[in-house]
């Protein structure tokens, strides 16, 4: 089937497209605005559950100045062209590379990879949105600055802006990353280009060290909306420990779940336990680097007897908490002893660190890496579980209480097992609360396994919010349902915002739920 | 398989692909010398690749193997470049991300045991990869290499069925110039 159609934003007539084309060319030249189906197709790459022919953009602009941006959004408001802002396109299974909608411009920031300071006394950084996490590791290895970062699983090539902008969290004590920002540059709606917290004082020297600045705090309005274009943003690196020990702790027991984060919240609140810990279930800490149909071939739910035999094989426990301590040595020893108590109260755990760890199947080797801040890109073997190229990940947020955990574990692997899905999930364990990450894995090449995952994923998000638990980011695909979870009331607000800040409504419609 | 950058180098090296990195680099840092006309960069390391390999010299590219598919190495290729080759899922996932931006995809293929899915930004799949004599992978070869040098810009979606195969599992083709 040929497609020849051209791909036109909403609303915005051949002509004048063209006219902004031609102004977008002369702003930053005809090699950065693509328009050819072969350059658009890697924007048009999904991986949720959603109709390929809703997420094709009509052209990609691919700035290298701030400045360039500004010129952007301005022609953007003459023409009424959509724009949908990606950092480094890295946001797989939320949406990945592609447009909220069909015909959205995408401004693709990645040509905005400058490092702009690296300070290691007050141990900040300040970069633009093009920025990968490998970039800036190498460019701290180069200086030989002791500090380490704290890159999501997608390490390498996915860059702390946009992942801070997003709200995600990686495995260091620096894990919720949005707490870690500090100062923005935001070229808004109208051109306009600001700078939060202190960076509005001319030549501030604490931009960096200080979020607040004077009057309203905004910076996270612009996470999780379109209200700006962040160009710039400050972040707080974690000072290299004089030691590091990562450890491993296995249950073998479904139910054990709530002992764990029982035993894990005191550890966590207190900072016994400084770094995101993870809770990985067994398919999981298998499927990084194990194929299903070595187990199972079925359409259905992967049964506990092949879910046994995996933990078997693999020397792997049906929930795996991947946790580290940071300090100098004495530090370690002296904590180290208080985890082994907390843990060994009630027999059922099997704790350790160091070889035998290491000589334990599973995620212990790169998950010993992404807490110190390494680089690895091992969990994309998860889309080797099941195959067909579909992953969305669905996130509730809970308290850090195993009653909580408990509910949310079995109502999940129930509306999974009820649509013939895995539970391939884990739970990253912040200072008060759970992220309850699952990878709703599916075959995207067969169209009734695609709908029974888009109607099994819209099932969670409203039966999980009967309970009382939301989300804290979705795909594109779902942004409109999950706001809808959180209210009208906030939702009004939002749409408030948008008006004041975007009245032609050109900046990424409908992230996050959020459109005129 | 472990993806670390790091660990990718150290496999390429292992594999033998020392030279073919060193002439990346030197080319990156010559942009006026690329890209070398007739060239294509091959990925992959079984039987599948040899034959696509095949397939692509029939039509007059000149095939550079590289062992297994290091989607990192793409980016220290120099512009202009053409690949092609097989991986996994993870693989694609991460081609097609890297490529956002950075470079051109021509066609991916997905071979399952009983079809052949090919999408085409380079028009219509002519060669069908249901044949009677030769493999299929030879045939895709012959087609990605028509595609690499055709003029044709429109999108294409087509299906094939596949002659009856022992083959259990599915395989991920792509064809893309940087």
């Amino acid at each position: 089937m040929s497609t020849t159609q051209r791909i036109l934003p909403k609303g915005v007539a051949e002509a004048d497209f063209d006219a902004a084309l031609n102004l977008f060319r002369d702003t930053i030249g005809s090699e950065s605005v693509l328009t050819e189906s072969e350059q658009l197709a890697p924007y048009t790459k999904i991986m949720m559950a959603g109709d390929d022919a809703d997420y094709i953009p009509s052209a990609a602009l691919l700035p290298n100045e701030a400045e360039q941006v500004q010129e952007i959004v301005r022609i953007c408001n003459q023409y009424k062209v959509p724009i949908w802002t990606i950092s480094t396109g890295k946001n797989l299974g939320y949406g990945s590379a592609a447009p909220g909608a069909t015909g959205q411009v995408i401004l693709d920031l990645h040509r905005l990879n400058r490092i702009i300071n690296v300070d290691p006394e007050v141990c900040t950084a300040l970069i633009e949105p093009g920025v990968t996490y490998q970039q800036l590791y190498d460019y701290i290895k180069e200086k030989g600055y002791k500090l380490w970062l704290d890159p999501p699983a997608p390490s390498a090539i996915a860059g702390p802006v946009g992942n801070t902008l997003d709200r995600g969290v990686g495995y260091t004590p620096y894990g919720e990353h949005f707490m870690f920002q500090c100062g923005m540059e935001v070229v808004l709606a109208n051109g306009e280009m600001i700078r939060t917290g202190m960076g509005g004082i001319e030549n501030s020297s604490s931009w960096q060290v200080f979020k607040w600045g004077y009057g309203p705090y905004i910076d996270g309005l612009f996470t999780q909306s379109n209200y700006g274009v962040v160009t710039k943003m400050g972040l707080w690196l974690m000072p290299e420990p004089p030691a590091y020990r990562p450890f491993l702790i296995q249950y073998q027991d479904p139910e054990d779940i709530a002992e764990i984060v029982d035993v894990l919240r005191p550890l966590r609140i207190a900072q016994i336990i400084p770094n995101a810990v993870v809770i990985v279930h067994t398919l999981w800490d298998a499927g990084t680097h194990v194929v299903r149909k070595d187990y199972y071939n079925g359409k259905e739910s992967i049964p506990r007897e092949a879910i046994e035999r995996i933990k078997a094989d693999e020397g792997i426990g049906e929930w795996n908490v991947y946790a580290a301590l940071y300090g100098t040595p004495e530090q370690i020893e002296v904590n180290w002893k208080i985890v082994e108590q907390a843990f060994s109260a009630s027999g059922k755990a099997n704790i350790m660190y160091g070889e035998e760890a290491e000589k334990r199947g599973g995620g212990f080797e790169y998950r010993s890496a992404l807490m110190k801040g390494d680089m690895n890109l091992q969990e994309f073997g998860l889309y080797n579980w099941r195959g067909g190229g579909g992953s969305m990940w669905f996130a509730p947020v809970s308290q850090a209480k195993g009653s909580e955990t408990k509910d949310q574990t079995e109502l999940a692997q129930q509306i999974l097992g009820k649509y013939g899905f895995d539970y391939v999930a884990e739970y990253i364990v912040g200072w008060r609360d759970m992220h309850h990450v699952i990878d709703l894995l599916y075959n995207r090449e067969d169209p009734e396994e695609t709908q029974r995952a888009h109607d099994c994923f819209a099932e969670l998000i409203d039966e999980f919010a009967k309970r009382g638990y939301g989300l804290y980011r979705t795909n594109t695909e779902f942004m409109e349902q999950v706001a809808g979870t959180f209210g009208e009331p906030l939702r009004n607000v939002h749409t408030a915002l948008k008006n004041a800040l975007d009245p032609n409504g050109i900046l990424s419609p409908g992230k996050s739920g959020i459109r005129q | 398989m472990k993806l670390t950058r790091r660990a990718l180098l150290k496999n390429s090296f292992l594999l033998g692909a020392t030279a073919p990195l060193s002439l990346a680099s030197a080319f990156a840092a010559n942009p006026a010398s690329v890209p070398l006309q007739g060239h294509i960069t091959l990925y992959g390391h079984d039987q599948s690749t040899t034959e696509l390999g095949l397939g692509l010299r029939q039509l007059g590219l000149q095939p550079r193997y590289e062992g297994a598919f290091n989607p990192l190495a793409l980016s220290a290729l120099p512009t202009g470049t053409l690949a092609a080759g097989f991986t996994d899922e993870s693989g694609i996932v991460l081609l097609t991300s890297l490529l956002a931006g950075r470079g051109r995809l021509l066609a991916l293929g997905r071979h399952a045991p009983d079809q052949h899915q090919l999408l085409s930004h380079r028009g219509p799949v002519i060669e069908p990869l249901a044949i009677e004599t030769g493999s299929w992978q030879a045939s895709l070869g012959r087609e990605y290499a028509r595609l690499a040098l055709t003029s044709d810009r429109h999108r294409h979606a087509q299906r094939f069925q596949r002659t009856a195969t022992t083959a259990s599992g599915s395989e991920l083709s792509f064809l893309v110039q940087l």
